[in-house]
């Protein structure tokens, strides 16, 4: 029975290519925007391993009050190779937007142990200065340029290097940058004593928490801080945190679209092959395998859009991860990790198979002597929410339409739904845009700059899903009530007030789900904006962006059901009459 | 009586695949204001062709249509849709209720479109309903209604307006006899208010209540003939069985 069922799977997908193409199209997005958000984190995780194998990276980073107390650390057991305790304070740069405080690590030759690994000039300071990449990238500073510091001490920048242990400027704040003993003991320091660092390397690396706890227990609180290797990774790779939070929102946002989508292509399938589904019955099929056949038919569909999605975003995720790349050797690479397609299918079945079950259940339950002479399924009830339109002072195409729309209730929400969400994404990136355009002149972000382009690629994608799905559910419904704007053009309706019918409704449709989609859309932003760590209110887009959300919304709407309402509208009466 | 619609040298081909399919062949038919026409014949021999065409539901292939001294052939589809809406009705042989709308909706429908007020349309699609024998079933919809009802509220629907002309299309053709019989007494208590009908018909009762037979053989005219006091009408062919 299980070959048969899924062959009849498998002949149903062969036989609706394009509503089979539309939902691995859907399906293959959000598995791909899935993968993009596990794969991104891990694609930076080669480049900092070779930043530390090129650094000799520390498997400790103790930072102590004084040179005795690191030169202390040196002979810590389990330890089999330190560097030279390196004095660090912070100074004051002057730079033509005002003064940047810069972390000072003051050298004595190469360190043996995390020596800043050259990005470009030299890594050795000599008479000069040599900048943290990101940071030297931030100020738009490079090699042979002079820097001046508070206390009139002027120094060439002669190198920018990176650090294993040190994440990106100006999420890693202040800067960091190196100079040789003599001029570190020139500079001015910033208020503070300074502290002296020391880098450790151990027989067995997987003890370094171990170590560092126990360095950090026989120490005053507060005064002593040890970092181990893996925390400065994990650091490290966090500045791919923004771009993960962000793409996890819409891959959520994406998996709920294609839910609502699926469940009405499904449906309206099921609705159309009433007369089929009868015969399955009749040949001795139970409603739940029919059921059965439909969720086949979408899992099979849906490992197909895991597999597809997999690749396209694990090819992708490098091109993505490019601020994390910014403090380390070469470039991020493809991690292709199994376990991220794991995911990925499983998310994606899983909602292709639920929402096609609750679109099939009740359809596959019917009489099948009925199904047999009718051919088709009986009419919807008319819903509240139909009867209340109804007695609004409205037009008849658009009264005729919404009735029509509005009798399908499941169908109207999970539209509404979908095109709320497709809004709130836009809400969402104009607050965005706004918060960056909210930043005073001069000040350094800390969101990565892939960020605005992913948001806005990620809401261009979402509205092709969103005008692709609406066209194709609203051809659906013109194949369904062909039959009825016949009828209305023997009444009386005029080809443009049969267009009407077709249009308004879901005109209406999205005007009140674009209404819904700003608040939606603002509660989206603030929740991410506090997820991933905002300070103070964010500024949330203003209220005529806003309100062209729910304008956009109706226009678009409007455009994409133009197509199949002017074929209402052309259709000619005798012939969709003569199909009964 | 005066010619309310007048048909000339009426002709119809289909291409079903390339293939002419000739359905009218140089039809001429004229109705006059008040008169109850049926148009009879075996299947296929043009008469659902004919009636969407005076209807303005479909387009000649050649020859014209006037209704009312109008030519109605050449207008376009706008004109066309506000000419039926006023001055002709539908009566299908499959109902053709809109599902989505109540049985009173259906019939409010028509009103709405020639700008009667809700309030109106709504008191109107009940006295028609109730005229018609089913004013307690004006909420329900369609679907859960017998076919003898819905062509009840079909029939509503074409009247509503109180068009020019009823046009129907096998009106009884899917009906049983005890329905079929009831329907064709409204049809008939409608004409004797003055109403014009013209219906395509297999059913020898809906010829005999008429004031003229059409009939059609292979697109053209066969036979057309005033009824007198001779009823029922002498069928050239075997008619359908109820």
């Amino acid at each position: 029975m299980t070959t048969t069922l899924v062959r009849l799977a498998f002949s149903g997908i062969r036989t609706r290519l394009l509503a089979s193409a539309l939902t691995l199209l859907l399906a293959a997005t959000a598995a791909a925007t899935v993968v993009l958000a596990v794969e991104v984190g891990q694609t930076g995780r080669e480049p900092w391993d070779r930043t530390f194998a090129a650094a000799h990276g520390a498997h400790v980073l103790a930072n102590v009050p004084s040179e005795k107390a690191a030169r202390a650390l040196q002979s810590r057991q389990g330890v089999v190779e330190a560097g030279a305790p390196v004095p660090e304070t912070t100074v004051e740069l002057r730079t033509g937007d005002g003064p940047e405080p810069v972390r000072i690590s003051g050298l004595s030759g190469r360190p043996r142990v995390n020596a800043p690994v050259r990005i470009a000039g030299t890594a050795t300071p000599g008479d000069g200065i040599v900048l943290e990449h990101s940071l030297a990238s931030a100020l738009g500073l490079g090699v042979g340029d002079r820097l001046t510091f508070a206390g009139g001490v002027r120094l060439p920048v002669v190198g920018t290097a990176v650090l294993p242990s040190v994440a990106r400027y100006p999420r890693s704040n202040p800067g960091v940058a190196w100079v040789d003993r003599p001029t570190f003991d020139s500079l001015q320091p910033l208020g503070d004593l300074g502290s002296w660092t020391v880098a450790l390397r151990l027989a067995d690396p997987a003890a370094a928490p171990r170590v560092a706890g126990s360095i950090l227990a026989h120490a005053p609180p507060g005064s002593v801080s040890a970092q181990t290797w893996q925390e400065q990774r994990s650091v490290a790779l966090m500045d791919a945190q923004p771009l993960q939070l962000i793409l996890a929102m819409y891959a959520v946002v994406l998996l709920a679209v294609v839910f609502a989508v699926v469940a009405i292509l499904v449906g309206a399938r099921a609705l159309e092959q009433h007369r089929q589904i009868g015969l399955l019955k009749a040949v001795g099929l139970t409603p739940r395998q029919v059921t059965l056949v439909f969720v086949i038919e979408s899992a099979g569909l849906g490992l197909v859009a895991a597999v597809l999605g997999f690749a396209a975003g694990a090819l992708l995720a490098p091109l993505l991860a490019g601020p994390s790349s910014e403090t380390m050797l070469g470039s991020p690479t493809v991690a292709a990790n199994p376990a991220h397609l794991v995911v990925a299918a499983a998310l994606v079945v899983l909602v292709l198979v639920l929402s096609t079950w609750l679109a099939t259940r009740r359809r596959t339950r019917f009489s099948v002597l009925h199904a047999l002479e009718s051919g088709r399924s009986a009419p919807p009830s008319t819903s509240l929410l139909a009867r209340l339109v109804a007695r609004l002072p409205v037009g008849v195409p658009l009264a005729v339409g919404a009735r029509t729309l509005l009798a399908g209730r499941a169908r109207a929400l999970l539209l509404a739904g979908a095109i709320s969400l497709t809004g709130a994404a836009f809400v969402f990136a104009l607050s965005m845009q706004a918060s960056l355009d909210a930043q005073p002149a001069g000040q350094v972000s800390d969101v990565p700059a892939e960020l605005p382009v992913l948001v806005y690629t990620l809401d261009g994608v979402l509205l092709l899903i969103a005008i692709a799905s609406l066209l194709a559910i609203a051809l659906l419904g013109l194949r369904e009530r062909l039959r009825d704007f016949g009828v209305l053009k023997t009444v009386g309706l005029t080809p443009r007030q049969v267009a009407s019918t077709l249009v308004s409704p879901y005109a209406l449709l999205a005007a009140i789900a674009s209404v819904l989609s700003v608040p939606v859309g603002v509660a989206l932003y603030v929740a991410v904006y506090r997820a991933a760590g905002g300070d103070g209110d964010p500024t949330i887009a203003s209220w005529t962006w806003l309100a062209l959300v729910p304008v956009a919304t109706v226009l678009l709407v409007v455009a994409a059901t133009s197509v199949p309402a002017r074929m209402a509208a052309h259709a000619s009466a005798v012939d969709v009459l003569r199909t009964e | 009586m005066t010619a309310l619609l007048e048909a000339c040298d009426l002709a119809k081909t289909y291409d079903t695949g390339g293939l002419p399919v000739v359905a009218l062949n140089g039809v001429d038919l004229t109705v006059r204001r008040g008169e109850f026409v049926a148009v009879m014949g075996p299947s296929g021999c043009g008469k659902s062709t004919l009636l969407n065409l005076v209807a303005g539901l479909d387009r000649p292939s050649a020859g014209a249509v006037w209704f009312e001294g109008e030519r109605i052939d050449q207008l376009s589809e706008t004109a066309l849709a506000r000419l039926r809406r006023r001055r002709l009705g539908f009566v299908f042989q499959f109902f053709n209720l809109l599902p989505t709308l109540s049985a009173e909706a259906n019939v409010e429908l028509p009103l709405l479109l020639t700008g009667t007020s809700r309030r109106e349309a709504r008191r109107t699609a009940r006295g028609l309903l109730a005229d018609l024998g089913i004013g307690d079933k004006g909420r329900s919809a369609p679907s859960r209604l017998s076919g003898g009802q819905q062509q009840r509220v079909a029939l509503a629907r074409a009247l509503a307006n109180q068009p020019d002309l009823v046009v129907g299309d096998e009106p009884t053709g899917n009906l049983d006899s005890g329905s079929a019989r009831e329907v064709l007494g409204l049809l008939r208590e409608a004409h004797g208010r003055g109403q014009t009908l013209l219906l395509a018909t297999h059913d020898a009762r809906v010829a005999a209540a008429a004031d003229r037979v059409v009939t059609l053989r292979d697109g053209r005219v066969f036979d057309d003939r005033t009824l007198g006091a001779a009823r029922p009408v002498t069928l050239p062919f075997d008619p359908e069985p109820l």
